[in-house]
């Protein structure tokens, strides 16, 4: 299938990262002050002044709002603003979607994409105890909807608990590395089976750890990204979606359904083999009609690890293995960096940081400049899973230019 | 809160899920129902995501059985308030004699040990009185209000528990 129109025509020329924190230690700085920091740096990495950012893009609510950091930084023009719906780091591929969109047809010239967090006290980011199904029964929290998932992808596949430990050791590995990395020291598989179980199957080791931080990348078009700084990263193609009859998740929160039960409609209705996905199978499908490429194209894959048991559940809907197999796929090394598709070699939300997956796009530039913390032998394509499960979920696939 | 209830906080309540609690609170699970195609639903909705019509109805016929689906265990509760700290677990349950695509419920199975509970035990409906509290976006009260100061009916949980004989 030949590329769609938009392929190609927009790139990434700046990437910028404030530091890492636990959850709650910037808080006295807020987030618009990691924003403006990350966007700095992303404009020093591009060569331009944030004065010429006239375009803002982001996701699910980022409290950072394009209006606001145009005024503070004094920008010349506001032009265009965009918001992907959903929770999570869903909508993360959308928003690199609705970037490429605007500069490709002229409504923005640098579009820059933010997300900061910082999570005083007892906030969490993916909500506790809201109203809805879950609460009354006992499940309040993110994890214990994956732990669900994962339990039935165990009983349909085998897949073990030793496959998820084999995602934490690889974040971990890769993490060692990464010196702006939160969990930079090594774990075996008997420290993962040996961390708090929390809720069954899932033990700590298998969870992320809620991060604060600040991020920007800036996109511009094809044409204009030729006199950027550095090296830039073509966006090859962006896919966005979730499965039929799934809602904005699994088994969400009930914060976006009206009946105040549940997400509508999640795990309640969706098909039984979306259920043992991320979510991704359709919109992966999607991202490679879009390329004209195919799995074997990809030399490194930077997948949403929220939870260990996801990454295995991606691997297998973006095609890296046959559906089911992911276990027994990643257990035989495949995700390692010498492995046949190396897998999040930043450490990813595991174990560099928890920064709802853009990270692992600034992770993808580095890897296609050669930059890399983990550099792998010049790769030419990298594709990025946003949240899983998070409907509109989505991924990106870079290229060199 | 109800006798056994692991949760916090009661369920929300408002037109398009009250009458599944109440129901509960009979002692009877139902589900939605679209009139024109027969097609079941969960949860609640206005409109059938298959024929599109906005008439449907309460399925007051269901088997009340079931088949879990996947589950968690949750060992050490966040709190103190989340099962007075002690052990639970949570479980998905497809139920039978649904027409249209399966039909999940978000549940607990009551009487089950962590050896006794497995992906794919059948179970039946079992009902867990809601008492006090609940909470209530865009429903009858403020959130936390009593049940007893409103209209609404008596209301359970619906939860599961093994079918006679089907416990290992």
């Amino acid at each position: 299938m030949s590329a769609d129109w938009l392929s190609g025509k927009a790139a990434i020329v700046g990437i910028g990262q404030t530091a890492f924190g636990k959850r709650g230690e910037f808080s006295e700085r807020g987030t618009y002050s990691l924003v403006l920091e990350a966007i700095q740096k992303a404009c020093d990495d591009a060569g331009i002044s944030p004065k010429q950012i006239d375009g803002w893009s982001s996701y699910s609510n980022d409290p950072n709002q394009g209006a606001m950091l145009s005024a503070m930084m004094g920008c010349d023009r506001l032009r265009f603003t965009a918001m992907g719906w959903g929770g999570g780091g869903g909508a993360m591929g959308g928003a690199f979607m609705y970037a490429a969109m605007a500069v490709a047809t002229g409504q923005a010239d640098y579009v820059c994409i933010v997300r900061g967090a910082t999570m005083p006290g007892n906030a969490r980011f993916g909500g506790m105890g809201r109203p809805g199904d879950g609460p009354p029964h006992g499940m309040i929290s993110p994890g214990n909807s994956f732990a669900l998932a994962a339990r039935r992808h165990m009983s349909r596949f085998g897949t073990t608990t030793e496959h998820f430990g084999e995602i934490a050791i690889n974040a971990r590995r890769n993490a060692a590395n990464n010196p702006n990395a939160r969990f930079r020291d090594e774990i075996t598989m008997e420290d993962h089976h040996a961390s708090q179980l929390i809720c069954d199957p899932l033990r700590k080791m298998d969870f992320c750890m809620e991060s604060d931080f600040g991020t920007a990348i800036i996109v511009t078009s094809k044409e204009r990204a030729k006199d950027s700084k550095n090296e830039p990263v073509s966006l090859v193609s962006m896919a966005m979606g979730g499965p039929p009859r799934w809602g904005d998740a699994w088994f969400g929160q009930a914060a976006s359904d009206p009946s105040g039960m549940g997400s509508a409609v999640g795990g309640h209705m969706c098909d039984d083999d979306d259920y043992v996905t991320g979510g991704y199978r359709t919109l992966a499908q999607d991202l490679y009609d879009k390329s004209g490429l195919g799995p074997n194209d990809v030399d490194v894959a930077l997948l949403y690890d929220h939870f260990t048991p996801m990454v295995i559940m991606a691997i297998e809907d973006f095609q890296f293995c046959e559906k089911g197999e992911g276990g027994p796929f990643v257990a035989e090394g495949n995700i390692r960096r010498e492995g046949k598709i190396p897998v999040n070699t930043h450490g990813g939300n595991l174990a560099e940081v928890y920064a709802h997956g853009m990270t692992h796009v600034m992770e993808g530039v580095r890897q296609l400049r050669g930059d890399s913390p983990n550099q792998l032998d010049n790769p030419q394509i990298a594709v990025i899973a946003a949240g899983a499960s998070m409907a509109p979920t989505g991924a990106i696939m870079l290229g060199k230019m | 809160m109800s006798e056994r209830m692991p949760g916090t906080g009661g369920p929300a309540l408002n037109r398009l899920v009250t009458p599944f609690y109440e129901a509960a609170g009979r002692g009877l699970l139902v589900i939605q129902q679209c009139d024109d195609c027969g097609y079941h639903r969960h949860v609640p909705t206005d409109i059938c995501y298959n024929c599109l019509s906005w008439k449907w109805h309460w399925d007051e016929s269901l088997p009340q059985t079931g088949t879990v689906y996947s589950y968690s265990w949750v060992d050490r509760p966040m709190n103190e308030h989340i099962n007075d700290g002690k052990v639970y677990n949570f479980a998905v349950v497809e139920l039978d004699g649904i027409t249209g695509n399966a039909v999940r419920l978000l549940t607990n199975v009551y009487d089950v040990e962590k050896d006794s509970l497995y992906v794919g035990l059948r179970v039946k409906a079992a009902f867990d009185p809601v008492a006090g509290k609940y909470a209530s976006p865009g429903g009858y009260g403020p959130a936390g209000a009593d049940i007893a100061a409103t209209d609404v009916g008596p209301i359970a949980l619906v939860v599961f528990e093994p079918l006679e004989g089907a416990a290992a």
